[in-house]
């Protein structure tokens, strides 16, 4: 029993290495330096190992003594980490504060988990944990209807399918050829298609309008019962041609779509995005134009037309 | 190919579109329809059913599908909207913007207003496309 406890001693002094009292003096210039993982040049290497022996204090700190300021304070060192790798999946549709929060539980999960006796750097074992915490949140939360996992990994294999068949056969290919190709059935695929329409769902807290700078009213403002704003709106959206709604790319795909008589393939290789992709936006902006058609001429009733965005 | 007909009868809102689209998929992909194809019958039949809903409150859309030889005849209704059938009915040449003319002529092969006594019904024709192998 007294060797046993002898032997978790030596192992924690092991893991501990110098005292913390001359580990922290180490330390000191590095936590007033403001050290930023994943940002900033350094030369000659020296803030980064100040950085790194940093880290492994307080990550001993943390995980031998819980000392739960040591994890605080980690997190605070890894979030220029975590906004630099949210940077990468902002334009996708999701506002970049979101994705940083998820980020950041990609960052804590890694310093939880991780691992002392396998002596690699945080910033190893942490950047996987947040990129694919944010994998996984936009596979999971970027659904306005829940679709279940088997169908969103169709979707994505679908997808992929279908961008290599059309490469190949120069042309659109057919339902059969795409189940054949991803190795399911016709069903299957049409399943995952009218899935993906359920992807890209766009936020209640977002603007109405297209201004990024309009951040007084949100969509969900509009949903239900008489909105004293009701009247402004429909006076701006008369006064607004269609169009303007649109951004330019919207209009060129509607424009090579509509005027131009082009394929939604077609459109694809000349615009050098997925057909899936092109067949979104088409929706998308042709939505945007019905909106403003039906603001102007809606009738005075449609329960159910405004409250689902499926279309 | 022998004809064929699908009748659906759905509720007039955008949530019950989808079953007509799974449909018009189902179809489409048994006739070999490309994607392409599809996604063209589904942009024609989403813009005519938001476009007949934004003109007149309605309850129930019926949608006849027929397969005849070499095409897919869509009839769709019954609709009374005046302002709906000028649209639908308006030349292509004449419409400037991507209105509801524009979009189903874009999509489709044939497009016109059918009378059903004091309704009318909107055809929509999809030839068939051979698939180059």
């Amino acid at each position: 029993m007294i060797e046993r406890d002898e032997h978790v001693s030596a192992e924690r002094r092991d893991l501990e290495g110098p005292t913390p009292q001359v580990q922290l003096a180490a330390s000191a210039p590095a936590l007033n330096q403001k050290s930023e993982p994943g940002r900033g040049a350094d030369p000659d290497g020296r803030g980064r190992a100040e950085s790194d022996k940093l880290d492994q204090y307080l990550l001993r700190r943390y995980h031998l003594h819980d000392d739960l300021k040591a994890r605080d304070q980690l997190i605070t060192m890894y979030m220029p980490l975590v906004r630099s790798l949210a940077r990468r999946y902002a334009s996708r549709g999701e506002h970049f504060d979101d994705l940083v929060q998820v980020g950041a539980i990609g960052l804590i999960k890694a310093i939880d988990r991780f691992d002392l006796t396998r002596g690699v750097e945080l910033t190893t074992y942490a950047t996987p944990n947040i990129v694919g915490e944010i994998k996984r949140y936009f596979r999971d939360k970027g659904w306005s209807v829940r679709v279940p996992r088997g169908l969103q990994e169709l979707n994505i294999r679908v997808n992929k399918v279908i961008d290599e068949l059309t490469a190949r056969l120069q042309r659109s290919p057919t339902i059969a050829e795409i189940a054949e190709a991803a190795s399911s059935t016709p069903e299957e695929v049409l399943e995952a298609l009218e899935s993906s329409q359920a992807y890209n769902s766009i936020s209640l807290q977002a603007s109405p309008t297209n201004d990024p700078g309009d951040d007084e009213a949100t969509l969900v403002d509009y949903l239900g019962g008489d909105e004293d704003a009701y009247d402004t709106m429909e006076d701006r959206t008369m006064l607004a041609p269609g169009f303007a709604k649109l951004d330019s790319r919207e209009r060129y795909i509607l424009h090579l779509r509509f005027f131009e008589g082009l394929t939604q393939s077609q459109i694809a290789s000349r615009v050098g995005i997925s057909q899936m992709h092109v067949s979104r936006l088409i929706r998308r902006s042709l939505e945007k134009l019905r909106d403003e058609i039906g603001e102007l001429d809606a009738p005075p009733v449609s329960q159910s037309r405004g409250t689902d965005s499926a279309l | 190919m022998s004809t064929e007909r699908i009748n659906l009868e759905v509720p007039a809102t955008p949530s019950a579109f989808c079953v007509v689209r799974r449909v018009l998929g189902g179809l489409g992909s048994r006739l070999g329809y490309s994607l392409d194809d599809l996604e063209d019958l589904y942009l024609a039949t989403d813009g005519l059913l938001c476009a007949a809903l934004g003109h007149e409150p309605l309850e129930w859309v019926r949608i006849a599908m027929v397969v005849a030889s070499d095409d897919l005849r869509l009839t769709m209704g019954r609709f009374t909207s005046p302002d709906l059938r000028a649209e639908v009915a308006a030349e292509v040449q004449a419409c400037n913007d991507i209105d509801l003319c524009r979009l189903l002529h874009g999509t489709m092969d044939e497009v016109h207003v059918a009378d059903a006594g004091a309704a009318f019904d909107v055809v929509l024709v999809r030839r068939h496309r051979e698939v180059r192998p």
